[in-house]
């Protein structure tokens, strides 16, 4: 071998040589760095696991702690999972039972179940579909249903969804939807105009019995200022505050007739108490108003009459006694001038003239004082009737042998003091008239009742027959012939007794005596 | 001691007339009357103001001018108002009685049916006022 082939060759191998060793070097040291790339690799991964955990759990708990029933079913139907909530709602025992939720709908509700469940494979989501529903335990119920597919590397796999019970939520909805129809249609068909007002008077609603009050319509009204929509089509100048008094309003409808209408304001607000505006109801009074100016005008009438009649007895009165009190003066002179030349029956005669005449004047004062009876005077006060009846004793002609008896303490009554006179008088005078006895006795009583007084007045004289009890309140009706007897008397107490709303009667036994009993109202 | 009354009658019956007159006669009165038949008449006597009566008995009931219309004038006169003036009527009307006495009258008499009665009450009145001291005129 040549020296220089040697030589090429020993240069050759150290060449070699270097470049092994600088390929081990390299290799150590990558395989260094791969050791240490493989411990970040491990130390990241550790801590990507912990991180991994961790949101697994955090959607564990959401998963168990929504409020809302949380199902994840299979794409047949049959549950895989659900929370607590949805337990509950369904009626199941616990988590873990198996169940195909598509049979728990309604029988009612298959095709819809059906329908939206493709929608659901379809399109991947199905929101807000209320499904009537039984739950296990048998309970019928309102659910609300969001759902949405789970996908496995786009592939379908599960349904997740949540459930609300809304059974209550729909209940109160119905019960408000129904008062609402309820006040509808009270507004609708209530006799009572209703419109109501925005804050600035714009009107923003009427109901049919506005419109058919008004004569307008609709259109007459909405989005018009009330104030001066009233008084333009009214064409009187119409006031309308907001005050919640009722209010008399003149109102010209669409015929031209003039209305009145009693209108009132009440203020509405809006749910967080905002004022918004005003409800007003119109009331239409105008025949109760024209039935109140006839009253007036009758009353007024009445008591015109009324008055016309007592001062035409009064006239007819005083017409009807002079002749009589000048009879009554001529014949007593042509007595005194003659009273030589007559003899005993012409004086007799004479005297029986002048009888007449009394008894004449009498029943003329008779009837004026009936016929006063029945207007009624403004003196009213309370009358102690115990004073009354002492006082007329104490006027009234009364022969020894009678004596009059007050038996029970007498009440006072609120009324006419003359008219209790006129009363008692002429229940007394009466009693006294009719007593045949030696010894006459008259007894006035009271009964306290509840709501009346009962009176009585008893005497023990020729007493009644029966068949003249009726008749005997009957004017000008008299059942003795007699100088001082009308027939008006017992007229006038029927009348008075009326007047305060009380009942007359007696019980009378011939020979024995009568009790006339009345009472009066409280 | 009595005094000689000069009494001013206004009345439209006849026979009241004469019921004064022959009640006045038959008592020895020395009363002097004078008739008017009327308001009117009435108010012409009174127009002579020298001759004016003490007294004056007023019917109510009169044709033209009433009781309560003469009344009224007569109180309305500066002169004629201190006379004396006393109702001699059949109606015993409150109102007519409350309203003579709110005008202003010196009495209220009813006449009575009766003659006698009739006799008894005049003599009582004219008792009254012939005692009564009256203005001078």
């Amino acid at each position: 071998m040549s020296k220089d082939y040697i030589e090429v060759l020993e240069r050759a191998l150290k060449r070699e040589k270097a470049a092994r060793k600088q390929a081990e070097t390299i290799l150590e040291r990558k395989s260094a760095e791969l050791f240490e790339a493989k411990q970040n690799l491990e130390k990241s991964y550790a801590k990507l696991e912990i991180l991994l955990n961790r949101k697994d759990s955090q959607l564990q708990g959401v998963f168990e702690n929504i409020v809302d029933a949380y199902v994840i079913m299979n794409l047949q139907g049959d549950i895989l999972k659900m929370n607590q909530s949805a337990v509950e709602l369904l009626g199941f025992n616990n988590a873990n039972q198996d169940y195909n939720l598509l049979s728990m709908a309604h029988p009612n509700e298959t095709e819809r179940v059906i329908k939206s469940f493709k929608l659901l494979l379809n399109k991947g989501v199905l929101t807000n579909f209320h499904l009537n529903i039984i739950t296990l335990k048998k309970e019928s119920k309102l659910v609300h249903i969001n759902a949405s597919i789970i996908y496995d590397e786009g592939v379908a796999v599960a349904a997740q969804g949540i459930v609300r019970d809304i059974t209550l939520d729909n209940k109160y909805q119905k019960q408000i939807e129904a008062e609402r129809e309820k006040y509808s249609r009270i507004i609708a068909n209530m006799n009572l105009g209703l419109i109501e007002v925005d804050k600035c008077g714009n009107i923003l609603s009427v109901n049919q019995s506005f419109l058919q009050m008004s004569g307008y319509l609709k259109e007459d009204f909405l989005g018009k200022r009330s104030n001066t929509v009233f008084t333009s089509i009214s064409s009187n100048k119409i006031n309308l505050d907001n005050s919640s008094k009722p209010k008399e309003i003149k109102f010209k409808n669409k015929l031209g007739a003039l209305k009145s209408w009693l209108v009132s304001s009440a203020p509405n607000y809006n749910l967080n108490g905002d004022f918004t505006g005003y409800i007003k109801v119109y009331l239409d009074i105008t025949a109760i108003k024209k039935l109140e100016s006839q009253k007036e005008k009758l009353l007024t009438k009445l008591k015109k009459s009324n008055e016309e009649l007592e001062e035409y007895a009064h006239i007819i009165s005083h017409d009807l006694k002079s002749p009589l009190r000048s009879i009554n003066a001529l014949v007593n002179w042509l007595k005194e001038d003659n009273i030589e030349n007559l003899d005993p029956i012409s004086v007799k005669n004479f005297n029986l003239i002048e009888d007449t005449l009394e008894k004449m004047e009498k029943l003329i004062c008779d009837v004026l004082s009936y016929s006063s009876v029945s207007t009624t005077g403004q003196n009213k006060t309370y009358v102690n009737l115990n004073d009354i009846i002492q006082n007329l004793i104490k006027i009234i002609y009364k022969p020894n042998h009678i004596s009059i008896n007050i038996l029970n303490n007498l009440p006072i009554l609120y009324g006419e003091q003359t008219k209790f006179e006129q009363l008692f008088l002429n229940l007394i005078v009466n009693a006294i008239k009719f007593i045949d006895k030696e010894v006459g006795i008259i007894n006035i009583n009271v009964q306290d009742l509840d709501k009346y007084y009962k009176f009585s007045v008893s005497d023990n004289g020729v007493g009644i027959d029966s068949k003249y009890h009726n008749k005997i309140f009957k004017i000008f009706h008299t059942l003795n012939k007699s100088k001082d007897s009308t027939g008006i008397g017992l007229s006038i107490v029927k009348k008075i007794v009326d007047l305060h709303n009380g009942n007359i009667w007696l019980e009378s036994e011939l020979n024995n005596g009568t009790t006339f009993y009345f009472t009066i109202r409280k | 001691m009595d005094k000689k009354l000069n009494i001013l009658l206004i009345e439209d019956d006849m026979i009241e007339v004469m019921k004064l007159n022959r009640t006045v006669s038959k008592l020895n009165l020395n009363h002097n009357i004078i008739e008017a038949n009327n308001g009117e008449e009435a108010l012409q006597i009174l127009e002579h103001k020298d001759t004016l009566p003490d007294i004056i008995l007023l019917d109510l009931n009169m044709p033209k001018i009433n009781g309560l219309e003469f009344l009224s004038t007569l109180k309305a006169d500066p002169v004629l108002k201190y006379l004396p003036t006393i109702i001699l009527t059949t109606s015993n009307n409150q109102k007519d009685l409350l309203e003579c006495y709110k005008i202003g009258v010196s009495g209220y008499v009813l006449k009575p049916l009766k003659y006698e009665d009739y006799v008894y009450k005049i003599e009582r009145l004219l008792a009254y006022w012939s005692i009564n001291e009256l203005k001078q005129f």
